[in-house]
């Protein structure tokens, strides 16, 4: 399979990768950010909005930095799974991340960035041809969207990262760079609820690094993930949660895999105080099932991805209480 | 380029690191003349030589005709495929490594419609681009081709039609890939789109436009492409049945997934003949085939087999890239190369058929299964493929292991505008035989019985035929059974596991090579050759036409001939990729390479033997009954000190005449009945086995995770336990994906949803229990050495066991594959629901206390016992039928014993299509019988 | 009625120079920038034991080892490894001594069709550098990205299992012991000199 012609541009540091995209820019020219290339190389082998040119941060220096308070996006995330400096939770959720061989090449900038997937979007140019066309994909063929038929405005697509729910359950910050500048935010403001605009990444703009508090370290976190193999498939359905053991409204729950962002559900948590009882718990990852709602897109039928949220919710809620 | 792994001269001293590694090469060569690589000749391997005829291996199924062949050296011995060195070191050469100078790239243009006419096609821009060398359409290929000669329905491109998204419509051959891709873009087609069909059921009614039309044997207007009904016994047997089991099946269609996409190369030489590199596992109809397609006679084609990346079944057609990279190539006057992203592979497909299949069990009061009622309704695609036997072996391999009181069977095959189903690994009989085991273990539920005694007490015998006329010779069934009950501890844990945990029990029974040659009379022809050589360097090669797809094939050719001839197997060199020098052969599909190849290979190197075994006697006066082949030498059987050396006495032999040249040939012998569809399922032999698989699952989420598998498999004779065992594992893991993840999803529109292999969920490392595998051996009369197959047969008993563990571990009984977890969760919550449970953690499991009939179950199986091991060794040789557990003598034909007990030719449609869905097929008539006159 | 949405495969993207040390040999190819680096090593340095087998990152016949570190090649750009030391699965025997973990794949029955045999061999070859005694649960993460449609995995596991013994130096013995100098022709001490055809 054969990717369509682009320029691979390699800058070696921050200022350099935001002079590039400055220059792309001036010139009109559109272009993608590529960090591992496990998720651009396939979507770009299937023309999925392919660009002229990449601008590849494998070599910005220090750009994969491994630390317990920043990580860089080029941070691999099989070094994260096997470190053991960050954050268990963190450890834990990059080990379930695809397959090993896959980790290797993975970064923590490009799971949390990750496109969007869609059985309808994710095929090749053939194959989307005999659905006349994706309009995530196609723009400007008019192409209508085959999950929610008649509209050709709304994209949702299912975002599938496994550490985006992780980062938040511990209450991450992402650092945006681009050639205005950098600028720092919680996660949660991190995605745009679409899943063709995805994020709030400017043009020109990447995500750097993520930061960690004090707080976080002293959080007892875990992430349950759905999936039919332990290895490939991404997840049908995760939920991250994490306490500071003792403090109840310390209670931090992100979903993932479920619908076109991560969400981290602070107010269904703050309504459930009483979760550290077993009904209390009940009820909570009843709200939490209530409050997602997954569309057919993905694997496993929709109806019973949510049913699931409230089993992996429970699981995960038990597991950071540890009680079993 | 690598640095080869050159033979070391006079490497006697070398091989053998402190650091485990070792030279690649042929090792420690001796000077010329001994012959073999080890410098001195190995002692007699008793304990590779059989009882019967003065050695230690043990024979518990008897003595062998082919006893006095064994010498000791390889057969029985766990031995490394003979290729393996090129395969471990990246020098294997696949469909796409074949790189020829000058090559150019082919790609191909698929129809984005399901269905559609196509009114034109208009090449010329494409044509008219730089880099681009050729363009080809339907109309440069217009003849069809097919695997099967019945039914030819195949173009190299769409002709008239495209039949679903996928179908090729022309292709275009570039300097480079990009140009080609470029060029396909350019080529602009009108279609006037038809309405489609997906679901099989509705290929059932008449429609305007039917996706084939057959002419006068056309069902109505119906997309039926093959129909089949048979029905034998006694159909009043079941009417006072004391337990019956009644399930409607859903199988999903399942793909190969090899690894190795399909690719090919071809070149047309020099000569103007062509030279056609290929992954085939049935080189010869790929032959056939490019011969009537580019009207060429078959003798102006060399087809080059090149390693294959795994078949499974899904390179035995012959493919319509392969015609088109020689319509390219012969356009071109260059050499194309034509390979399949992993979603091309899809399109071709030739996966498991998606089926509904109805399976009706009813057993008698004294626990025999009288009555098995088969209603399957298979969704073929868009081209006819291997459907027709698929049709058949639906049905037909479900008449054994078990005696049977009466057999009925409706089968109907329709053409759905989805990728071609055809042949995988178990063809035809694995659905079945889920839905078959998981009935019976239903029945046994019902009797109160254990479901291993309920089929111990039903086996047919050894030495025996079945309802539908196979005949069955070898029959380890009950060793198969025996063993896996103990050795799963199964009395022990059956009925006995908490909730969530489970066991279950599941039989398979298949062919060891088809019967019927499909091209040819066996009568007239022989199913497989073997052609042998040896000249004066005392090298064997051996030329066949057996297609070694991994299954070691090669090695086992290889063996035999070792074993026959004693000599070392790096003596040994077997030729079988290319067409112009191997005989001709139907290649690795039904299961058939091991019986078939190995046993002409064998009649070959009895020839050699016997030339090598005259010269000696010339050399030595001893007469050749008085002299034994040991390692390389040939000496007489009371004083070994006696005798000559292999090459002296070759070059005896070979004195005025040159090279030895020798040929085998394998002919079946004559079997089966007469009725309609009675050559479907003959075979010369078949396998059995029996599996006890663990399973645990999450009663919140409903995934199931296979834990531990013992599978005992009847493999006759394991030639090389390697990969005897290797077969049986990767079975169980093809098995286990079909069980659990594997489907060929077909969205709402008619589109495939996963044609790659991430959503196409083939189990990883971790969903593989452990599996033990256990080798019968019931030592096959006709078997070379007593060998049957272990390829197909293996795949069968994993599905119901692992079905049948999923009932003991939470009580839901599944009757649509694979279980996904959505699937076994939507079971769990509608128990949970019928019986008012709020937790699914509080849901109890399956409980047995033993009824009435057990006693009697275990003791007629105790009995049969005994009959069995005495008709495998043949110290019985009485006549034996399916129908003798009814009470019938088996020296008289049975419809003359009983009234109703017969073969039923003439089906009644009202009453068929009370069977199931493809029952309904028969209420539609032939066009030849709907017009005039009658 | 929509569009149409092909995107334009040419014209190529400019070539560059690019280099690299491919087993233990320094290469150096025109490649084009948007190169994948599965299609650099199979189409430009020819080393076609590298397998393309689903080309998006499931099956991982095309694992090789960069800077000792096992890769998808179907998923690395050319680009971000130039100059890097990449083994593929021809670079792992030590000149004409094949790896342990090779002959244990032919020996333990690890390769059957042999297609995905490489990328095997790639992944194992890696966990084996940094580790002589691996547990189970370490083979098995270390052989997931990979996919075996013959052989079911745990023949491959024993395989990797036997390498990781022999690195060990608890192997069985591998051959057994033999004696170059003793007499090359296997032929028994006492054979009588017979003129042919003369006892018939």
């Amino acid at each position: 399979m054969l990717t369509p012609p682009f320029v691979l541009h390699r800058p070696k540091s921050v200022e350099e990768a935001c002079a590039i995209a400055a220059h792309l820019a001036s010139e009109g020219r559109p272009f993608d950010w590529v960090a591992g290339g496990t998720d651009l190389l396939p979507n770009y082998k299937w023309h999925l909005n392919p660009k002229g040119d990449v601008i590849s941060l494998a070599h910005v220096d220090g750009a994969d930095a491994l630390a317990s308070d920043r990580i860089g996006c080029m941070a691999r995330l099989h070094d994260v799974a096997t470190s053991e400096v960050v954050h268990p939770l963190l450890a834990a959720a990059a080990a379930k991340v695809a397959s090993s061989l896959i980790r290797r090449s993975a970064t923590i900038g490009g799971n949390l960035c990750l496109d969007t997937r869609c059985f309808w979007y994710n095929q090749s140019e053939d194959w989307r041809r005999s659905i006349e066309w994706c309009h995530k994909a196609d723009c400007g063929t008019g192409a209508d969207c085959r999950v929610i038929p008649n509209q050709n405005t709304l994209c949702v697509a299912t975002y599938q990262g496994d550490m985006a729910a992780a980062f938040m359950a511990l209450g991450a910050e992402v650092e945006l760079v681009g050639p205005n500048g950098e600028r720092r935010m919680p996660l949660e403001d991190f995605f745009e609820l679409d899943g063709m605009k995805k994020n709030v990444l400017q043009p020109g703009e990447f995500l750097l690094s993520v930061h960690l508090s004090e707080d976080a370290t002293s959080r007892v976190g875990a992430y349950h993930k759905l999936r039919v193999r332990e290895t490939w498939d991404f997840p049908e359905a995760g939920i991250a949660a994490s306490w500071i053991p003792g403090d109840a409204g310390s209670l931090r729950v992100a979903s993932t895999g479920l619908e076109s962002i991560p969400g981290l559900h602070a107010d269904l948590v703050d309504a459930h105080e009483d979760w550290t009882e077993k009904e209390g718990r009940k009820r909570l990852s009843k709200a939490l099932q209530k409050a997602i709602k997954p569309v057919n897109n993905t694997v496993l039928p929709p109806r019973y991805r949510r049913s699931m949220v409230s089993v992996l919710a429970s699981r995960a809620l038990r597991a950071i209480m540890q009680e079993d | 380029m690598s640095g080869g792994y050159r033979q070391q001269p006079g490497g006697a001293g070398g091989g053998v690191r402190k650091d485990g590694k070792r030279v690649a090469g042929k090792l420690r060569f001796t000077p010329p003349g001994a012959g073999g690589s080890r410098p001195v000749s190995d002692p007699r391997n008793l304990d590779g030589i059989p009882e019967s005829v003065g050695g230690n291996e043990p024979q518990p199924a008897g003595h062998h005709v082919h006893d006095r062949l064994r010498t000791g050296t390889t057969v029985g011995q766990a031995t490394a495929l003979v290729d393996a060195n090129a395969k471990i070191t990246g020098q294997a050469w696949y469909g796409d490594d074949v790189r020829l100078p000058n090559e150019i790239i082919g790609r191909i243009l698929r129809s984005p419609h399901h269905y559609a006419r196509i009114r034109s096609i208009d090449t010329s821009a494409a044509e008219a681009m730089p880099g681009v060398l050729a363009v080809a359409t339907g109309e440069d290929a217009p003849k069809t081709f097919g695997v099967l000669p019945v039914t030819k329905d195949e173009h190299a491109m769409a002709v008239e039609k495209v039949r679903h998204v996928g179908d090729l419509v022309a292709c275009v051959a570039a300097v480079d890939e990009a140009t080609a891709m470029e060029a396909l873009g350019a080529i602009v087609v009108d279609y006037e789109e038809l309405d489609p069909e997906f679901d099989p059921r509705k290929g059932l009614e008449d429609v305007d436009e039917p996706i084939h039309w057959r002419g006068k044997y056309h069902v109505g207007r119906t997309n039926v492409q093959k129909r089949v009904h048979q029905a034998f016994g006694d159909r009043s047997n079941i009417e006072n049945a004391a337990a019956s089991s009644r399930r409607a099946w859903r199988f999903e269609g399942v793909h190969h997934g090899f690894t190795e996409p399909h690719a090919v190369v071809a070149h047309w030489d020099a000569n103007g003949r062509l030279q056609l590199y290929t992954p085939q596992q049935v080189p010869h109809y790929t032959h056939r085939a490019l011969a009537t397609v580019l009207d060429v006679p078959m003798h102006q084609i060399n087809v080059i087999r090149t390693f294959v990346g795994g078949g499974f079944g899904g390179k035995s057609d012959p493919f319509p890239h392969e015609m088109c990279a020689a319509i390219l190539a012969r356009k071109s006057g260059r050499p194309v190369r034509i390979t399949f992203d992993r979603e091309e592979v899809y399109w071709i497909n030739r996966g498991r058929h998606p089926s509904y299949i109805e399976v009706k069990l009813d057993a008698d009061e004294d626990g025999r299964v009288a009555g098995l009622d088969v209603d399957a309704l298979i969704d073929g695609g868009a081209f006819a493929s291997f459907g027709h036997v698929t049709s058949y072996y639906n049905g037909v391999l479900a008449t054994a292991p078990y005696e049977l009181g009466s057999f009925h069977y409706t089968g109907a095959r329709v053409w759905t505008n989805k990728p071609a189903s055809g042949a995988m690994r178990g063809h035809g009989a694995v659905n079945t035989r889920c839905a078959v085991e998981v009935g019976l273990d239903d029945i046994a539920e019902q009797l109160a019985v254990d479901p291993i005694d309920l089929r111990l007490a039903n086996l047919l015998p050894p030495h025996s035929r079945t309802i539908s006329g196979f005949r069955i010779t070898s029959n380890g069934m009950r060793e198969a059974l025996r063993r896996v009950r103990e050795e799963s501890g199964w009395d022990q844990k059956f009925r006995n596991m908490p909730l969530g945990k489970g066991i279950g029990i599941g039989c398979g029974f298949f062919i060891s090579g088809s019967g019927l040659p499909i091209h040819w009379d066996p009568n007239r022809f022989p199913h497989a050759t073997v052609h042998i050589q040896v000249d004066m360097d005392g090298g064997v090669t051996v030329h066949t036409g057996a297609a070694d797809i991994g299954q070691g094939s090669t090695t086992a050719v290889a063996q035999v001939v070792s074993e026959v001839l004693a000599l070392p197997l790096d003596m040994i060199h077997v030729r079988s990729h290319e067409s112009d020098t191997s005989p001709v052969d139907l290649g690795s599909y039904s299961s058939r390479v091991t019986f078939m190849n190995c046993n002409a290979a064998i009649r070959a190197a009895m020839e050699i033997r016997e030339s090598l075994l005259n010269a000696a006697w010339d050399m030595l006066g001893y007469h050749p009954t008085t002299l034994v082949m040991v390692d390389r030498r040939i000496v007489y059987k009371h004083d070994p000190s006696v005798g000559v050396s292999y090459l002296q006495a070759l070059h005896k032999a070979q004195e005025d005449k040159g090279a030895l040249i020798a040929r085998g040939a394998y002919r079946s012998p004559p079997m089966g009945g007469v009725h309609k569809g009675a050559a479907a399922g003959l075979a010369p032999a078949y396998s059995f086995s029996a599996y006890v698989a663990e399973v645990d699952v999450d009663v919140e989420t409903g995934l199931v995770k296979c834990t531990r598998v013992w599978a005992a498999h009847d493999c006759g004779k394991a030639l090389n336990p390697l990969a005897v065992e290797g077969q049986i594992i990767g079975s169980c893991h093809m098995g286990l994906g079909q069980v659990l993840s594997e489907r060929m999803t077909y969205g709402r529109t008619g589109h495939l949803q996963n044609a790659n292999l991430l959503q196409y969920q083939i189990p990883s490392v971790h969903e593989m229990p452990h599996v033990t595998p256990i080798i019968v051996e019931s030592s096959d009369p006709e078997g070379p050495f007593g060998a049957k197959e272990a390829g197909e047969g293996p795949l069968l008993p994993i599905l119901p066991a692992v079905c049948n563990a999923v009932y003991d571990a939470i009580g839901v009984r599944p009757s649509s594959l694979p279980l996904s977890p959505d699937v076994v969760w939507g079971d769990i919550q509608k128990r949970m629901k019928s019986e008012g449970v709020e937790d699914p953690l509080d849901l109890e499991s399956p409980r047995l206390t033993h009824g009435p009939l057990q006693e009697k179950l275990a003791s007629r199986a105790e009995e049969h016992y005994g009959r069995d091991h005495a008709r495998q060794r043949t110290e019985d040789t009485s006549p034996y039928v399916n129908g003798v557990l009814f009470g019938f003598d088996p020296t008289r034909p049975i419809d003359e014993q009983l009234e109703g007990w017969a073969a039923i030719d003439d089906p009644d449609p009202e009453s068929m299509a009370e069977m199931g869905y493809a029952g309904r097929a028969w209420l539609k008539q032939e066009q030849r019988h709907m017009e005039g006159d009658d | 009625m929509v569009g149409e949405a092909r995107v334009p495969m040419l014209p190529h993207a400019p070539k560059t120079v690019w280099k690299a040390d491919v087993n233990d040999r320094a290469v150096a190819v025109l490649a084009p920038s948007n190169a994948v680096l599965l299609d650099v090593l199979r189409d430009n340095v020819g080393q076609l034991g590298v397998k393309r087998g689903c080309d998006l990152g499931t099956c991982g016949c095309c694992a090789v080892l960069v800077d000792g570190q096992p890769r998808l090649s179907c998923m690395t750009l050319a680009g971000d490894v130039e100059g890097c030391a990449i083994t593929t699965v021809e670079g792992l025997a030590d000149g004409h001594h094949l790896a342990p973990i090779q002959t244990c794949f032919a020996e333990h029955g690890g390769s059957q069709c042999g297609f995905c045999t490489p990328g095997f061999l790639i992944s194992a070859q890696a966990l084996l550098v940094q580790t002589s005694s691996p547990t189970l649960a370490e083979v098995n993460e270390a052989i997931e990205g990979n996919l075996c449609r013959c052989t079911g995995f745990q023949p491959i596991v024993e395989s990797v299992m036997a390498a990781a013994a022999l690195l060990r130096g608890e192997g069985e013995a591998p051959e057994p012991p033999t004696h170059p100098h003793a007499d090359p022709h296997p032929s028994g001490p006492d054979e009588p000199q017979l003129p042919p055809g003369h006892a018939r």
